[in-house]
């Protein structure tokens, strides 16, 4: 099932089975569905999220920084608990480096560490990913309120901050500049590069990757480097964004960036997904929630509504509803063997 | 063939659902929004020849009718602003200032006529400030106000003053102590919270510097929540010893709560131990009448509610311009068991 | 299980006994194998020395009190983390839901409809998150995020946020106050219902399917169990552990608040994993749950004793939690040689 395997089937067929098999290929349905069916409602009630474009790809950027990082690591079936800890504590170091030259290398450095330590706890000794970045997701955490002495801190050039938030390049402002940046990066590391290709292999079936001789420990760290380096990026974004930093910050990260992920597609037990799909996932909440902040509906009943559509989303997805068919099927025929007797 | 029907029907399927998802939703809209059309209809009678003008307003809250004190709030806001012609779009942040920042550019890019904030977090707001301001928007700030640094990008404030919320329970501690040594465990709100960190820092302040025979022993903080105060309280004392221990403050009405059934919990009477908290809240008031709690602090949600509306409107007709930077305090007003059954300290929340 | 054939018995058997703990003699080995027991046993006696207060029949209450309600929950939710399913993210929702349901409607209407309002809410949320994993094959983060989502939203909806209150020596407050020597009732719930899951899991056809169906979800399904009824099963446990759970929390400040469940989803979880059930199913019992949440209880009422505040009770989480399950795995390494 895995993309590379995959590759190699498409051999000159007809345009007809070609585009079928791309089709049936790709991951990012249910996403694709989504995000049509919000853009046609957002198009007739709230024309304003597309008017006002560059505040709602802001609003995309943020949810879905961390969520690219998250997918290289779903890509090898492993979970990465620690992303929002991980922001929280990156951006405390930048603001209470007073240096900001030396802050944000520091807090994406520390973002390369926690990658590294996180995956030496997965590949080398040996404990399941969910479980060592539970371990990293209380220890960063902590660690952020430590930090910042519980409370906020603030940046003490704020004046970069605001820079920060100043669009750069037409209506775009860095932090959606950035997030482009790593969209683009992962998205070519993963589909064009070697290390990165294997990362569904290593996904898909662990144990063929081993034998095929593809260095299942090192991807792990690439992975979790490169999840660790995202979420350390989104925190430095995050403290310039508001100029000061809050040690509970991202409380709402992890989730909505799994979500994010799942939403496009990614399998979270690894092998199949797409870079892509988490970006069309992102797009599609991201949305979501621009919609209901201009709709002024009460914050209780947009979380009812978002709730009821990410429930809706996943019990629709297509393997959901082929393997509800299979058991109805399989029911249905078990019942008509019984039956004659 | 087959496959591309089902996935064919499986998109129908998807786009109904989705569609019927956002017919609930636009309905649920109608739903909440019918109340204040009606109000505006109700009012308009009334205000037709004093507010013409119709106003558009972003009111930009951490909180609104997910929690006790901003549905006590909000009902008089929408009530008064509708009175004054002011159209208030309201939203909710949860207390995550980059969500706040987010709302605040969505905001700014709808163009109102002015926005009432309401600090997630008060050192978080610059950036948003800046972007009003350059937009010409003009802000007037609730609740929480921001650092003097920020104040000349707002016009104004109106709400408690909530460091000197702290500062006022902290003189009914030191006028129930007296001259008495005593020791006091110290309960304050979430970790990292702002109006917890301004209390703390106002209760705390005084007491260094007014009342050197109270000494703070101990402290922690707690969820806002009655279970976790009392939790806490309960290991303060057991850590320090209950016999040491004279008297307890925490920095809201409903960790008072638990932190009087800790006592209760240790088979002691509440009623002599020098308790104070903020709030008078429904919970609270009536702790204050028992003689269980010295005395609290007032913060009416109402008075919050009616004035932000208030002072907006001076914004919007010019009467208040920037650089005048108006600051209306809520009267931090004292309860204790000799005013508690005023009408005037009713809790409201 | 009368029905199936012996060949699939067998099967299902062998798969169970493949990761199912070796049968092994020694102290010491039982010790490495639950190093969490020994951890316990450290901080313990270095509190009992160094830390204030721990040692006094009142600080036994307290560490009752902040066990009981999150060990039920952990305990019910050990069923959904054995089966393989990560965690149930919902358990907030539950919580604060079944313990609004019995101040509001208890003060209004009597213990009993509260009750069964509070039950009706909990086999909704176990169904809709049980169907939508078991027969949709959703998966399960994101359902119960779902749902966790809708639950909280529906309740300060309808709650509008408010702090609920039940009357002073009203039943929720006799029975939330109420103690034997230092050991509050609730307790004792939390206990019965340890062992009633602990039997369910370890002597039953259902535990044993969800063992199983943890360790290996195919070989499961081709023995021809009805394994969509199996995670249902897990996630109405779940549920009705997070019910019973809202009532004694609700019961013990005899107040409830939409919030007040806040963080009980991952921390739940660490319990479970310091306890040493294995996230990935199949292997994991409720007792060892049980010892986890002692130990995580026991954790943060030192740390609260001696004065340290939020952020260093997070970190010192963190790093036990990574330090319990390196010790478990380089145990379980040592013990194969």
């Amino acid at each position: 099932m895995t993309q590379t395997m995959e590759l190699g089937n498409l051999q000159k067929p007809g345009l007809g089975p070609k585009l079928k098999a791309f089709v049936r290929r790709r991951t990012e349905g249910r996403a694709v569905i989504l995000l049509a069916v919000i853009s046609l409602v957002v198009v007739f009630y709230e024309p304003l999220v597309f008017t006002a474009y560059p505040v709602t790809l802001g609003r995309i950027a943020l949810i879905g920084l961390v969520a690219l990082g998250l997918t290289a690591v779903i890509l090898m079936g492993e979970l990465d608990l620690s992303v929002a800890s991980t922001l929280a504590a990156s951006g405390v170091i930048v603001a209470v480096i007073p240096d900001l030259r030396i802050a944000i290398p520091v807090a994406l450095l520390t973002g390369i560490a926690v990658g590294i330590v996180n995956a030496f706890f997965v590949a080398i000794v040996g404990i399941a990913s969910f479980i060592a970045t539970l371990g990293m997701l209380f220890g960063l955490s902590g660690l952020a309120f430590v930090l910042s002495g519980e409370v906020p801190v603030n940046l003490q050039n704020q004046d970069a901050g605001i820079l920060f938030s100043q669009p750069v390049l037409g209506p775009l402002t860095p932090r959606i500049l950035l997030f482009l940046l790593v969209f683009i990066a992962l998205q070519l590391f993963v589909t064009r590069m070697k290390a990165g290709r294997e990362f569904f292999a290593v996904g898909g079936n662990r144990q063929a990757a081993y034998d095929s001789g593809i260095p299942v420990k090192r991807r792990i760290f690439t992975g979790f480097i490169i999840s660790g380096f995202v979420s350390a990026l989104a925190g430095v974004i995050y403290t310039l964004t508001l100029t000061t930093a809050s040690p509970d910050a991202g409380s709402n990260v992890l989730l909505s960036s799994f979500a994010a992920a799942i939403i496009g597609g990614n399998y979270l037990k690894g092998g199949k997904g797409s870079i892509v799909g988490t970006l069309l996932g992102a797009t599609a909440l991201g949305m979501l929630q621009t919609t209901f902040l201009m709709s002024g509906i009460q914050v209780p009943v947009q979380n009812t509504l978002i709730g009821a559509i990410l429930l809706l989303a996943v019990i629709t997805d297509p393997t959901s509803l082929r393997a509800l068919i299979e058991k109805l099927r399989s029911a249905l025929s078990k019942r008509a063997k019984v039956a004659p007797s | 063939m087959f496959k591309s029907r089902k996935s064919l029907g499986m998109a129908g399927l998807l786009a109904v659902a989705g569609l019927t998802l956002a017919g609930c939703a636009s309905a649920e809209e109608a739903a909440t929004e019918e109340p204040t059309t009606e109000e505006a209809t109700t009012e308009e009678a009334t205000t037709e020849e004093a507010a013409a003008e119709e106003f558009e307003v972003y009111a930009l809250f951490p909180q609104g009718n997910d929690q006790a004190y901003g549905s006590t709030l909000i009902e008089p806001l929408q009530e008064n602003a509708a009175a004054l012609g002011i159209n208030i779009t309201l939203t909710n942040s949860g207390y995550d200032a980059v969500k706040q920042q987010a709302e605040c550019e969505t905001a700014v890019a709808a163009q109102p006529d002015g926005i009432m904030l309401w600090p997630a977090v008060s050192d978080a707001v610059r950036p948003c400030l800046v972007l009003a301001d350059n937009a010409g928007i003009p802000v007037w700030v609730i609740n929480t106000d921001v650092g003097p640094a920020d104040a000349p990008l707002t016009y104004g404030y109106s709400g408690p003053d909530t460091y000197g919320q702290g500062k006022a329970s902290a003189e009914l501690m030191c006028e129930a102590v007296g001259d008495e040594e005593v020791n006091i465990i110290q309960v304050n709100g979430a970790a990292g919270n702002g109006t917890a960190i301004d209390r703390d820092n106002g209760f705390t302040d005084h007491v260094e510097a007014n009342c050197p025979n109270v000494t703070i022993v101990a402290e922690q903080n707690a969820d806002w929540t009655p279970a976790g105060a009392q939790q806490v309280a309960a290991e303060m004392l057991a850590a320090e010893g209950v016999e040491n221990i004279g008297g307890i403050y925490a920095a809201d009405d409903s960790m008072v709560d638990g932190a009087v059934k800790a006592l209760e919990a240790l088979g002691e009477d509440a009623s002599e131990y020098y308790i104070t908290g903020i709030g008078n809240t429904v919970l609270g008031n009536p702790l204050v009448k028992e003689g269980k709690m010295y005395g609290t602090v007032f913060q009416s949600s109402g008075w919050e509610g009616e004035n932000a509306p208030e002072y907006m409107h001076r914004v919007l007709t010019g009467e208040i311009a920037q650089g005048d930077r108006v600051t209306a305090y809520m009267p931090s007003v004292k309860v204790t068991a000799e005013n508690a059954d005023d009408p005037e300290v009713a809790p409201e929340w | 299980m009368a029905k199936e054939s012996l060949t699939e018995q067998i099967a299902l058997t062998e798969v169970v006994a493949q990761e199912a703990p070796k049968k092994t003699s020694g102290v010491g080995l039982w010790l490495t194998q639950n190093g969490v027991f020994l951890f316990l046993v450290v901080l313990a006696v270095f509190a009992a020395f160094f830390v204030n207060g721990f040692g006094s029949l009142d600080n036994v209450t307290n560490i009752l009190n902040r066990a009981v309600p999150l060990g039920i929950v952990a305990v019910g939710m050990t069923f959904v983390v054995i089966s393989g399913n990560y965690l149930d993210l919902s358990v907030v929702a539950q919580v604060a839901t079944s313990g609004v349901i019995f101040l509001a409607v208890g003060s209004e209407y009597g213990l009993g409809v509260a009750a069964l309002a509070a039950t009706g809410a909990a086999i909704l949320y176990g169904l809709v998150n049980g169907l939508a994993v078991g027969l949709f094959k959703a998966n399960a983060v994101i359902v119960t995020l779902a749902t966790t989502y809708i639950g909280l939203g529906l309740l300060r909806y309808f709650s509008g946020g408010s702090i609920f209150f039940g009357p002073p020596d009203g039943p929720m407050d006799v029975f939330g106050s109420g103690k034997v020597g230092p050991v509050p009732y609730s307790a004792f719930v939390f206990l019965g219902l340890t062992l009633v899951l602990s039997l369910v899991l370890t002597r039953t056809n259902f535990g044993f399917l969800v063992k199983s169906f943890g360790v290996n979800e195919r070989a499961t399904r081709l023995g021809g169990v009805n394994t969509d009824m199996v995670i249902v099963g897990a996630f109405l446990v779940t549920a009705l552990a997070a019910m019973i759970a809202g009532f004694v929390f609700a019961a013990f400040s005899n107040t409830a608040v939409s919030t007040m469940a806040q963080g009980f989803d991952f921390k739940a979880l660490g319990a479970i994993i310091i306890g040493g059930t294995s996230v990935f199913g199949g292997r994991g019992s409720v007792l060892r749950t049980l010892l986890g949440v002692i130990f995580v209880s026991v954790l943060d009422n030192v740390l609260t004793l001696l004065g340290f505040t939020f952020g260093f009770q997070q970190l010192a989480l963190g790093v036990l939690i990574l330090l319990a399950v390196t010790l478990d795995v380089l145990s379980r390494k040592l013990g194969q040689q």
